[in-house]
C-alpha cells in the first residue's frame, strides 16, 4: 500500500460528495423531526466539531499541538456573552445584575462597546485574532515545537482560567454572566431550541470546514504541511515557517472563536468552564480519534463521541461517570491502534477497492498505469 | 568572470575552541569547487554560516558583493544560495510532485499562496529538472517511500527548483552505490557552467569526476588549494589528511 494515487479516499470528487453528504444528512435532522431539546444539543455538537476542526488544521497539518485552542474559544465566548447581555440592559438599567451585587456603580469601560450588537460580534472575533496573534508572533519567532508549544499554550489558557475567575466583577466569576434573551440581530431573535439554531450553527460550521478544505488544497496548505514535516527544509526554500505558523495558528484561532460565539447564542451561558484545561485537551482528542489528518475524520468523531457522552449521561450517573475512564481507553487505543486515527483506518480499507481515477491532489496522481 | 561568494576571517568558535578558523575563501561565478577536508574539519559549520544556519563568531560573508553575514535562513535563501543537506531532508508525507512544487517558491507570501489552487511549476524548467534527476517514474510516490540515493537526487532537484545562482552541496553522494553515485557526477557535469557550486565530499573517486578546484579544510583552516592534481601531491595535504598513503585510498 505504497502508493497515494489510485485509492477512492484521495479521489477530489470522492471527498467533495462525502463532505456534501456528511452535511446533507445533517441538515435534515429538524425536517425528519427531532424534539427542541434535541435540537439544541445537536447545535452544540456542531460547536465541537468546528472546535475539532481547529484542532485538525493546527495540530494535524501545521504540526502545532496545541493545548490551548479553548484560549480564543473562551474569549469570543465572554464577549459574545457580553453582546447578549447588554442587548438585555437599557439606558435606565445599564448595568448588568452580577456587577450590581459586585457592588459596581457604572459599566465599566471594557463593557461599554457591548452596547453595540455589531461591535460585539467585531471584538468577539477581533480579541482572539489579535491575542492569537501576538502570542504565535512569539513563540514561532522564537522557534518554539513540540511538547514546549503545549506547555505554553496550556499555562496560557490556564492563565485567561484565572482572569475570568478572579476579575469577578467584570466577568461575573465562577457564576458566569447568563443573559436572559436569545441573541437577536437584524430584528430576528435566534431562538436556541429553534430549527434557525441548529441550521446556523451547522451552516457556520460547513463553512469554516469547506474554508479550511480549500486553504489545505492551496499552495499554502502544501507549504503548511511541509513544514509539519521539516521546518528547516522549508526554511532553506525561502519561506518565512514562523509566519506560516502565525498565519496557521490564527486561522485555527479564528474557527475557534465562531465556535464560541455559537456556544453562548445556544447555551445563553459563558463560565470559566470554557477555558479549563481539560475541555481543550478534549478537542485534541475528538481530533485524534478522528484522526488528524482528516477534517471529516474531525467533525464526525467530535459528533460522535459527544453523542455517546450524552447517551450514557441520560442511562445513570455511573455512565456518567464512567464516561471519562471510557474516553481515555479510546485514546489510547487509537494512539496505539490507529495512530491515523478513524480516518485512517479508512483510508486503508477504501484502498482495496480497486479506482484507478483522478486523486485529489493533481500532485498524488498516480503517474505509471 | 566575478567573485561570487568570499569569506573573511570567517570564525565559528565554541567557547574557545574554534571549528572554523579566520577562514578566508572565494569562489568564483560558474565555478565548481569542491571542499574536502577530514572528519569533523568544518565543512558542514562552513555551509552553516554561509546560509546563516549558525551565528558567526567573527568574520564576514560576501555574496555577490553585499554582505549576507547575521542574515535570517530565508532571507539569504531569497538572494540566491540554496542548500543540500548533509543528512537528506525532503517531506516525506508530501509526493514528489509536492516536494518539487513546495521547492518552487515565486512568491513566499502565505496569503498570495493561499489563492494558489493550481500549484504550478514553471512546466519547462519543471520537466527538465525531472528528466535531470530521473523520478519522471516517481512523481506520484510519497517521498517517504523513496530509496536513499532517489532521496539524495530528489532534493538535489528541490534545489534546483529553487534555481538558486550558488548552489551548496553537503556530501551529495553519501550512502550512494557505485552506479548512483556515478549517476550524480552526471548530474553534477551537466550543471556546470550554467550554476555555481561548491560541494563537500569525501569521495575522491566522485571528485575527481567533477572537480575544478578543490579547497582542502584542516581545523576550520585553510590547508591548501588547487587542481585535483596539485592537492594530491601537495604534502601538508598527504600529511594530514591522508598519513602517507596518497589522497585517491581516503575514501
Ligand atoms: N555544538 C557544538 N559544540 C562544540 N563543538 C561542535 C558543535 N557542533 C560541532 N562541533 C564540532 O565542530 C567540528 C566541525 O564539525 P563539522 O560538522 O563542521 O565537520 P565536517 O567537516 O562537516 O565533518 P564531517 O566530514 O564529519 O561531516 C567538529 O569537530 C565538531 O565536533
Ligand atoms: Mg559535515
Amino acid at each position: 500500500m505504497n502508493r497515494t494515487g489510485g485509492n477512492l479516499y484521495h479521489n477530489s470528487t470522492a471527498q467533495w460528495l462525502a463532505y456534501i453528504a456528511l452535511f446533507g444528512l445533517l441538515a435534515i435532522i429538524p425536517v425528519v423531526g427531532a424534539e427542541p431539546f434535541q435540537l439544541r444539543t445537536f447545535a452544540g455538537y456542531a460547536v465541537f466539531a468546528m472546535l475539532a476542526v481547529s484542532v485538525s488544521m493546527v495540530w494535524g497539518f501545521g504540526g502545532i499541538l496545541s493545548l490551548g485552542q479553548g484560549i480564543p474559544y473562551g474569549l469570543a465566548a465572554y464577549c459574545m456573552g457580553a453582546t447578549m447581555q447588554m442587548q438585555f440592559q437599557t439606558p435606565d438599567e445599564p448595568i448588568p445584575s452580577f456587577m450590581l451585587t459586585n457592588e459596581l456603580e457604572e459599566l465599566p469601560g471594557v463593557w461599554k462597546p457591548f452596547w453595540h450588537t455589531h461591535i460585539g460580534l467585531i471584538l468577539a472575533l477581533g480579541v482572539p485574532t489579535l491575542i492569537m496573534t501576538v502570542f504565535g508572533i512569539l513563540m514561532f519567532q522564537a522557534r518554539l515545537a513540540g511538547a514546549f508549544v503545549a506547555i505554553m499554550t496550556l499555562a496560557m489558557l490556564n492563565a485567561f482560567y484565572s482572569m475570568a475567575q478572579d476579575l469577578q466583577p467584570f466577568t461575573a466569576g465562577f457564576n458566569g454572566i447568563s443573559p436572559p434573551n436569545a441573541f437577536k440581530a437584524f430584528g430576528v431573535e435566534v431562538d436556541p431550541y429553534s430549527p434557525m439554531m441548529y441550521w446556523l450553527a451547522l451552516g457556520v460550521l460547513a463553512v469554516v470546514t469547506f474554508a479550511s478544505k480549500y486553504m489545505l488544497q492551496s499552495k499554502f496548505g502544501t507549504i503548511v504541511q511541509a513544514s509539519r514535516d521539516d521546518a528547516e527544509r522549508v526554511r532553506f526554500l525561502g519561506y518565512s515557517v514562523a509566519y506560516y505558523q502565525v498565519v496557521v495558528f490564527v486561522f485555527g484561532g479564528l474557527i475557534a472563536s465562531l465556535a464560541g460565539i455559537v456556544w453562548v447564542m445556544i447555551q445563553q451561558y459563558v463560565s470559566p468552564t470554557a477555558l479549563e484545561t481539560p475541555f481543550s485537551i478534549y478537542m485534541v482528542v475528538w481530533a485524534a480519534v478522528g484522526g488528524r489528518h482528516s477534517l471529516f475524520g474531525a467533525i464526525v468523531a467530535a459528533i460522535v463521541l459527544n453523542y455517546l457522552q450524552t447517551e450514557l449521561a441520560d442511562i445513570s450517573e455511573t455512565w456518567q461517570k464512567a464516561w471519562l475512564l471510557i474516553l481515555g481507553g479510546i485514546f489510547v487505543a487509537v494512539v496505539l491502534l490507529l495512530p491515523r486515527g478513524l480516518a485512517g483506518a479508512f483510508e486503508y480499507l477504501i484502498g482495496w477497492i480497486p479506482f484507478g481515477g483522478r486523486s485529489a491532489k493533481p500532485a498524488a496522481r498516480p503517474e505509471a498505469g | 568572470m566575478g567573485i561570487i561568494l568570499e569569506l573573511k576571517d570567517l570564525t565559528k568558535a565554541y567557547d574557545t575552541y574554534a571549528v572554523v578558523d579566520h577562514l578566508n575563501l572565494q569562489v568564483n561565478e560558474g565555478e565548481l569547487r569542491c571542499l574536502i577536508g577530514p572528519n569533523g574539519a568544518g565543512k558542514t559549520t562552513t555551509m552553516d554560516l554561509i546560509t546563516g544556519r549558525q551565528k558567526t563568531t567573527g568574520g564576514q560573508v560576501i555574496f555577490d558583493g553585499r554582505n549576507i553575514t547575521g542574515l535570517k535562513e530565508h532571507m539569504i535563501v531569497r538572494r540566491g544560495i540554496g542548500r543540500k543537506f548533509q543528512v537528506p531532508a525532503v517531506f516525506k508525507d508530501l509526493t514528489v510532485r509536492e516536494n518539487l512544487e513546495v521547492a518552487f517558491n515565486r512568491n513566499p507570501d502565505p496569503f498570495a499562496n493561499m489563492l494558489m489552487m493550481f500549484r504550478r511549476t514553471d512546466k519547462a524548467r519543471f520537466d527538465e529538472i525531472v528528466d535531470l534527476i530521473g523520478l519522471g517514474e516517481r512523481l506520484g510516490e510519497r517521498a517517504g517511500y523513496l530509496s536513499h540515493g532517489e532521496t539524495q537526487w530528489l532534493e538535489i532537484g528541490m534545489v534546483l527548483t529553487q534555481n538558486p545562482r550558488l548552489l551548496l552541496m553537503d556530501e551529495p553522494t553519501a550512502g550512494m552505490t557505485e552506479q548512483e553515485t556515478h549517476k550524480t557526477s552526471q548530474i553534477f557535469n551537466r550543471l556546470r557552467g550554467s550554476h555555481t557550486l561548491v560541494v563537500v565530499e569525501h569521495d575522491m573517486t566522485f571528485v575527481r569526476e567533477i572537480a575544478d578546484v578543490i579547497s582542502v579544510l584542516h581545523m576550520g583552516k585553510l590547508l591548501a588549494q588547487g587542481t585535483m592534481a596539485e592537492v594530491e601531491n601537495d604534502p601538508k595535504v598527504r600529511e594530514v589528511y591522508l598519513g602517507a598513503e596518497g589522497i585517491s585510498d581516503a575514501t
